[in-house]
């Protein structure tokens, strides 16, 4: 039976206080995880394992809870600065969400002018969506231009939260910032819609990795940030599977809850569908015997 | 302050130039994109605990944790209060023949100044304004034109209505509302396109402003209202009966696509429903569909096709069934359900001759129902 690795780092102290976030360790953590990924002996066999030296690689950060519940500046430079050691050009790696306001809500100065990293939102007027809906199952949709125009290569990297409707919000939801209309795949729990929207050419022929930033967990009454039901669980979570990274960042927020007293996800009437339907489509497994954990801690 | 300067204050960042009447909307207005989307509160929701609420508007009931938007994309959750982005954005103004809406029994041949704001709380794969319903406002152009400046332009362009039309109108329910109020106080009409996805409980509060309603009737089976709706049919029933039972006029589109809702079974059926439940002098508009938006795979429909379902529902009894998107076909003409006399013959938008006497057919004097004055 083909088993699927997800990798686990766990980096003590790298936010120590909230609000504060330690780019070294999350470098460490970082590096190490993509090497437990690829099985490399450094962090940069493991990018030039996943992407070719001319590879326009996007970075889809969450920028949507403000600076409080985002895949801040200090997660998301480490790794593109990990990228340009594996061999990519800085000018070809885009950090990028939605809006140019949310990028900077969360925290980073917009870079539009091609130098270095390229930092901005789908609405900046180099980007904007494409003309005409992508028509994929039932998703009808105008894609970002930078994710359908501006990169080869993509990697999600957004936040773990619950999620009052599908139950997960991880690597798969993240790609909702990838589209003009969002909105209209939250109901029936985000479910097919959610994993339609990441089975669509623009995303599936781009995707390349995951990684989850459960560095702060909203463990409930997400996707908002409220402090009271988040924990800071110093992980990041790394992996090839969309749909297997999803299902441990799911086991991580079982985890919490059961932690503090709340009930499980299925108890609370919404167990993340999204996740049987994306392993029926075949993006990935779901099912917990087919996904092999490896846990470190730098 | 005079007119021009309260229109340069309320113009934000579009630009308005003038009032010229001889001159185009689309001259006077620039359109632009606007980040700065509206914040006003929105009516018709209840607030819950930790930051949550829930949008009491449509049958979707959404509820949304803080920083999410409804279904609609339009209202957004701002830390437990819930707030219109589209108050007085518009993205869509012209002056139409109030036939395009389509009304064949409200003002022959007048004047509607027609506008619109982003957004829609369903999403029609068949969708004929896809561009601005089914986008968020900072996704479309726009300007603002608060409540007062669209009374007074309708007011100084000599148009008798307000339409809020190409979008669904319901979402943007605190604007419509209040500047149905401003044109009333003008001796202004508004008349509201709408697909009736809407709650009784805000439509109640539309009929009493509103002077008429348009609502698009897209089938008569909950499926296809699953499959290519995204609502479902028995809230759009209920509007319609609550329409009905108010003083405002009402008419009904159905837009006709081929294979999906072209079933003379269903038509039949509903054209029972219609005649049964809201009268036979609801006048129902079928029209002809074209290739758009997520359905470009299916033809036009046959005109053969539309002429059957209004023979359908003039069997069932209805007196007034039209065709529209089929400019100079005898099913644009009013004729008298009693006499058969034509009485107002159009062509597309245009009036070519009305012999409506005082609201009657002019040989026999049967009453013909509308606004007629």
């Amino acid at each position: 039976m083909a088993v699927t690795n997800v990798v686990i780092v766990k980096g003590s102290g790298v936010r120590s206080r909230p609000g504060h976030t330690d780019e070294g360790i999350v470098a460490r953590m970082i590096g190490r995880g993509l090497s437990l990924m690829m099985g490399t002996g450094s962090p940069e066999e493991a990018i030039r394992a996943l992407f070719v030296s001319t590879d326009r690689v996007g970075i889809k950060i969450n920028g949507i809870a403000g600076r409080e519940l985002t895949t801040p500046p200090e997660v998301a430079f480490p790794l593109a600065r990990l990228l340009v050691q594996g061999g990519l050009e800085a000018r070809r790696i885009m950090i990028w969400d939605r809006t140019n306001r949310e990028v900077k809500s969360a925290g980073y100065r917009l870079n539009l002018d091609g130098t270095e990293f390229q930092v901005l939102g789908t609405d900046a007027a180099v980007a904007g969506y494409g003309r005409d809906p992508v028509i994929h199952r039932n998703v009808g949709s105008r894609f970002s231009a930078i994710q359908t125009d501006r990169i080869d290569a993509s990697i999600s990297f957004a936040v773990l939260k619950d999620h009052g409707l599908a139950g997960v919000t991880g690597g798969m939801k993240n790609y909702f910032g990838a589209i003009h209309n969002p909105n209209k795949y939250h109901d029936t729990k985000c479910d097919p819609g959610l994993a339609e929207v990441f089975e669509a050419p623009p995303i599936k022929t781009k995707h390349r990795l995951t990684i989850l930033d459960a560095l702060t967990v909203q463990y409930h009454r997400g996707p908002s940030s409220h402090p009271k039901w988040a924990e800071r669980a110093e992980r990041l979570v790394f992996g090839l599977d969309p749909v297997a990274v999803d299902a441990v960042g799911w086991m991580l927020i079982e985890g919490l809850r059961k932690k503090h007293g709340l009930p499980s996800l299925e108890e609370d009437g919404r167990p993340p569908l999204y996740l049987h339907s994306a392993e029926t489509l075949g993006l990935g497994t779901a099912r917990s015997e087919k996904i092999r954990i490896i846990e470190e801690e730098v | 302050m005079n007119r021009r300067t309260f229109f340069r204050n309320s113009a934000g960042a579009g630009l308005v130039l003038g009032r010229d009447p001889g001159r185009a909307l689309t001259e006077l207005y620039a359109f632009g994109q606007n980040p700065n989307l509206a914040r006003v509160e929105a009516r018709y929701y209840k607030r819950l605990p930790d930051r949550e609420i829930e949008c009491e508007l449509c049958p979707r009931r959404c509820r949304l944790g803080d920083k999410e938007r409804g279904y609609c994309g339009v209202r957004e959750n701002d830390g437990g209060i819930y707030r219109s982005l589209i108050y007085g954005k518009i993205c869509s103004l012209n002056i139409d023949p109030i036939e395009k809406k389509p009304f064949f029994h409200v003002l022959p041949g007048a004047r509607t100044l027609s506008l619109a704001a982003a957004g829609c709380n369903v999403n029609c794969k068949f969708c004929q304004n896809w561009e601005i319903s089914q986008v968020r406002p900072e996704q479309v152009d726009h300007f603002d034109l608060p409540p007062r400046a669209a009374a007074e332009e309708a007011s100084g362009r000599n148009c008798p209505m307000i339409a809020f039309t190409y979008t669904e109108p319901i979402v943007d329910l605190e604007y419509v509302l209040d500047t149905a109020q401003e044109a009333k106080r003008r001796g202004i009409r508004s008349v509201i396109v709408t697909g009736g996805y809407i709650n009784p409980s805000p439509l109640e509060d539309l009929t009493k402003i509103a002077a008429a309603v348009k609502i698009d009737l897209k089938a008569f089976s909950q499926e296809f209202y699953k499959e290519f709706v995204r609502g479902e049919l028995a809230p759009v029933l209920e509007a319609i009966r609550i329409v009905a039972q108010s003083k405002i006029w009402m008419e009904i589109v159905y837009l006709v696509i081929p294979s999906l809702n072209d079933d003379p079974v269903e038509i039949r059926k509903m054209a029972a429903w219609i005649a049964k439940e809201i009268g036979t002098d609801v006048p129902v508009h079928f029209t002809r569909f074209q290739p758009m938006y997520l359905i470009k795979n299916l033809p036009p429909t046959p005109v053969s096709t539309l002429e059957n379902m209004r023979r359908i529902a003039l069997q069932e009894g209805l007196h007034y069934v039209y065709l529209g998107n089929v400019p100079g076909h005898e099913g644009e003409n009013t004729t008298c359900p009693k006499c058969r006399r034509m009485i107002i013959c159009r062509v597309g938008y245009q009036i070519q001759a009305n012999d409506l006497k005082e609201g009657r057919c002019p040989s026999c004097l049967t009453p013909i129902p509308g606004i007629w004055a």
